[in-house]
């Protein structure tokens, strides 16, 4: 019992302790991160932060009114626990930089013997050996170097994180709007459909059709609605996802966006210079040069090591037995202690550290390669489904809408009947449908496209030894 | 003056005064004699008779094939094809022996000949292209001369490409007077020419391709309310000379307000004893039908050919059926789907003419025309008799006034009970 108390007792004490204290090394790899993205990470991020507390003031602001994708960006910085996660991680990094760069123990012997002579009392003959390893203490500061670029690699491989989840946030943001058009505009078809449906039974009731165009209109609106159904699962589906991007749960769920995707700009997208303009920008390509110079700072620390003998020096001190000469006194005496790299140059070691930093190397250029593709792949999406959609908006659904006037004119004119009208209406939100589609794809496109410049390829992998994803996975551009 | 140059000069006067029809102020030309035996002019409605001069002894005329924007009827336009800028062209009115030169101008794109339907001609006159002549090529002028050696009510119309130049209005009537009377002379003496016409709504060009399905029904290519009435007085003698040139279509022409008999054919005279009592005369394609008879009852009187479907016009086939639908469910989803969406037909189509809808240009769906008392919903092949006690000095464009008590009216009530008509059981009487 009383030990349980204990536990609670301390559990408590680091609940009530924790989130107030902020680490100051957190608060700087935060602004390092901060300044790489050049995204609006709060300091609240360093924060810890537990369940109880609920969510921050800021974010229940934000989702009092419709979401914007800007701000559904800003909730997903302050909430997405795998971002916090991420940023924690930092943390590891740090740790071993710190580990690297500690001077070495000295090391401490103390021998006592008992007196030759079993006649005299008990006076033991005592001798301290202190020993301290040099080389070590002077490997270490190289050490921490390399731990140093370490530590930088993994901030960028934060900061690439940071870039993907704002990608990633925006990616959802539309599909959950465009998700929701779709049903808008599939209820407004259902109505057509019910419409046909309706129109069809009061004919068969008037006796002016037979039963099977009553019920194949039956059966086409009962499709329909089918297809309805399904549009509204994704709808939930799409909010769910952003829901976990976002970090929401209870009664912050109950959150709504801005009805339709915004428009287009007027002015095509400039996409001017973009290979080298994501080159300078990569934040893998630099997270991945600052592990090449770790790497190659590791392969020279090992082979300095490999020729360095290991030496140590110490002292000495004896106390000899009373009955001796000098009786008492301590002698002193000095000792160096080295090896002598005869056989173990630390040759294993070292040609894995070259083969490490020569396979990090290719992968390097691979990633370069990629990046000037990603840029190509990017422009080339943003500016078709820009062109596309733009055809959409100003030829496409002006023209279906002149299909529609003419199609009313001739049905007053009466050379068509109510099907007809409804089935154009149906082909008009059908094109509107498609045109929804694009305006997403070209969104998402343009959200790559920024990841792309702020330094991260959208669905790229992350870099090795991350264990960073996010929940929904990611679609670049659309389907 | 003359009778020749009387001939000419009302000629001209009846083409001028027929080019620009339907004003109120507008009195019809008194009947005027231009044949032997005190045979009246024809009256061409809603067109003109071809103005001809005299050169020696042959009588001149000059018919211009070409394209031109014809109206149907007050909304209803298109380009069509025809003679002089008019479809039909130009009523050619003549008398039996008359030798007749008429030169043949072709501004269309492409080739076209005249054939004198009905007219007994020299083989090489009668206008069949690569059988009896040369095509006349685009913008040259062909000379046809002949003599007019049977009397009798013909028609003209090209013979190349005829499915192409006669649908789009190619076709006029060719009268020739007899060199003495045949039967009572006549006081009024009309020609009308039917015709089918494919148009589809807001197109601006009828389809000649069509061979069934024709929504443009004319008399003299003009639909009802565009077609002129007929003005005539009562127990005058009448004539009225009926051509078809339609592509598929025979019309049964029906008269009301009294009975008539046919009196010639494109073939010649009906003996008197063969001439039966009609109110009704089939005028087959490529015939022409003349009836005669005097109306005894003042009034205006429908004149329309009676399949239904030619006195609609542009009427879709492909709606469906509304009639006795109850669509109050289904107006009430149309409000959502399209705010702007009318339900129309389930009580009928009468009255639709008179619906305030945006229409597609050139587009006159089941139109009619205004009636002293409603609307009239017929349209098409369909114009008026007015038969009038003084026709010379009577509004063509007037109605007739009916004497008091002689118009169809609300039953009176009392009247009913007292005749024994009983609707209080609400069941049709059997
Ligand atoms: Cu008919």
């Amino acid at each position: 019992m009383g030990t349980d108390r204990r536990l609670a007792g301390l559990v408590l004490l680091l609940g009530l302790g924790a989130p107030g204290c902020v680490s100051p090394s957190m608060q700087s790899d935060l602004a390092r991160v901060r300044e790489l993205t050049h995204m609006p990470l709060p300091p609240q991020l360093a924060v810890a932060r537990d369940e109880g507390t609920g969510f921050p003031e800021e974010v229940r602001q934000w989702l009092q009114q419709p979401l914007t994708a800007e701000a559904a960006v800003r909730i997903a910085l302050l909430n997405n626990r795998e971002l916090r996660a991420s940023l924690r991680d930092l943390g590891v990094a740090r740790g071993q930089l710190l580990q690297a760069g500690v001077l070495p123990n000295p090391a401490v012997e103390v021998e006592l013997r008992q007196q030759e002579d079993p006649g005299l009392p008990f006076e033991p003959q005592a001798e301290v050996r202190v020993e301290y390893g040099l080389t070590q203490a002077v490997l270490s500061v190289a050490r921490a170097r390399a731990a140093q670029r370490e530590l930088e690699a993994a901030r960028y491989r934060t900061a690439a994180f940071v870039v993907e989840l704002g990608y990633t946030v925006r990616a959802a943001y539309y599909a959950f709007q465009a998700a929701q058009q779709r049903v808008a505009i599939a209820t407004q078809a259902l109505d057509a459909f019910a419409a046909a449906r309706d129109a069809s039974q009061a004919l068969f009731e008037a006796g002016n059709i037979p039963e099977l165009d009553a019920a194949t209109q039956d059966a086409a609106y009962e499709s329909a609605r089918a297809t309805v159904a399904q549009l509204e699962l994704e709808v939930l589906e799409r909010r769910e996802q952003l829901q976990r991007l976002l970090g929401l749960h209870g009664e912050a769920t109950a959150w709504t966006v801005t009805e339709t995707l915004p428009r287009m700009a007027e002015q095509e997208p400039a996409l001017e210079n973009l290979e080298r303009k994501a080159l300078t920008a990569s934040l893998e390509l630099a997270e991945t040069q600052h592990r090449l110079e770790g790497a190659a700072q590791r392969a020279g620390l090992t082979s300095v090591e490999g020729w360095l003998p290991d030496v140590s020096v110490g002292v000495i001190a004896e106390r000899k037995s009373p009955v001796a000469p000098a009786h008492g006194e301590w002698e002193w005496g000095g000792v160096i202690h080295f090896t002598v790299p005869l056989f173990d140059r630390r040759q294993g070691t070292r040609s894995a550290s070259e083969a490490e930093f020569d396979a990090l190397m290719e992968r390097y250029q691979g990633m370069a390669i990629d990046v000037r593709s990603a840029a190509r792949e990017a422009r080339n999406r943003v500016l078709s489904t820009y062109l596309r959609a733009r055809q959409y908006q100003q030829v496409l659904l002006p023209a279906r809408q002149r299909v529609m006037r003419q199609t009313m004119l001739q049905y007053n004119a009466m050379q068509i009947g109510v099907f007809q009208v409804l089935q154009v209406r149906r082909e008009q939100l059908d094109t509107e449908l498609a045109y929804v589609d694009l305006l997403r794809e070209y969104w998402t496109a343009h959200a790559a496209l920024e990841a792309l410049l702020a330094g991260r390829r959208t669905g790229a992998p992350l870099g090795p030894g991350s264990g960073a994803s996010l929940a929904g996975g990611t679609e670049a551009g659309g389907h | 003056m003359d009778r020749r140059s009387f001939l000419k000069w009302s000629g001209l006067a009846t083409g001028a005064a027929m080019v620009e029809p339907g004003h109120a102020s507008e009195r019809p030309p008194p009947a005027r004699v231009v044949a032997p035996g005190g045979q009246v002019a024809v009256i061409t409605p809603n067109g003109v008779t071809l103005p001809m001069k005299t050169s020696g002894k042959v009588k001149v005329g000059h018919l211009i094939a070409g394209e031109f924007e014809h109206e149907f009827a007050p909304g209803m336009r298109a380009l069509v094809w025809g003679y002089n800028g008019r479809t039909p062209g130009p009523t050619i009115e003549v008398t039996e022996g008359d030798r007749v030169r008429l030169y043949v101008t072709n501004r269309l794109p492409e080739p076209t000949t005249i054939h004198w339907h009905g007219i007994i001609v020299p083989n090489g006159m009668d206008g069949v292209a690569g059988l009896n002549q040369r095509p006349i090529p685009p913008g040259e002028t062909y000379v046809y001369e002949f003599t007019l050696r049977h009397p009798g009510t013909f028609m003209y119309h090209p013979h190349f490409d005829e499915m192409t130049q006669m649908a789009l209005g190619m076709m006029g009537m060719f009268i020739v007077h007899p060199k003495v009377p045949v039967g009572p002379r006549v006081d009024r003496d009309f020609a009308l020419m039917t015709h089918e016409w494919r148009l589809d709504v807001g197109a601006r060009r009828p389809d000649p391709n069509e061979m069934t399905d024709f929504n443009v029904l004319t008399f003299n290519s003009k639909s009802f309310p565009a077609t002129e009435p007929l003005l005539v007085g009562k127990g005058e003698r009448v004539r009225i000379r009926l051509g078809n040139l339609s592509a598929m279509d025979h019309h049964p022409i029906h008269l009301h307000g009294l009975s008539f008999k046919l009196t010639a054919t494109d073939g010649g005279y009906v003996p008197p004893s063969a001439q039966i009592p009609e109110t009704t005369v089939l005028v087959p394609v490529a015939c022409t039908r003349v009836i005669e008879f005097i109306p005894d009852e003042p009034g205006d009187w429908a004149m329309h050919c009676h399949m239904t479907h030619h006195t609609m016009t542009q009427m879709g086939h492909g709606t469906p059926n509304m009639v006795g639908a109850d669509t109050r469910k289904l107006d009430h989803r149309m409000s959502r789907v399209m705010p702007d969406f009318m339900t129309m037909g389930t009580q009928g189509m009468g009255g639709m003419g008179e619906m305030e809808m945006t229409m597609p240009p050139n587009s006159l769906p089941m139109r009619g025309g205004p009636g002293p008392f409603s609307y009239i919903d017929m349209g098409g092949m369909f114009t008026i008799l007015k038969v009038r006690d003084n026709p010379d000095r009577a509004d063509p464009h007037g109605w007739y006034v009916h004497p008091a008590g002689t118009v169809a009216g609300p039953a009176n009530p009392q009247q009913m009970t007292a005749d024994g008509i009983d609707l209080s059981d609400g069941k049709p009487e059997r």
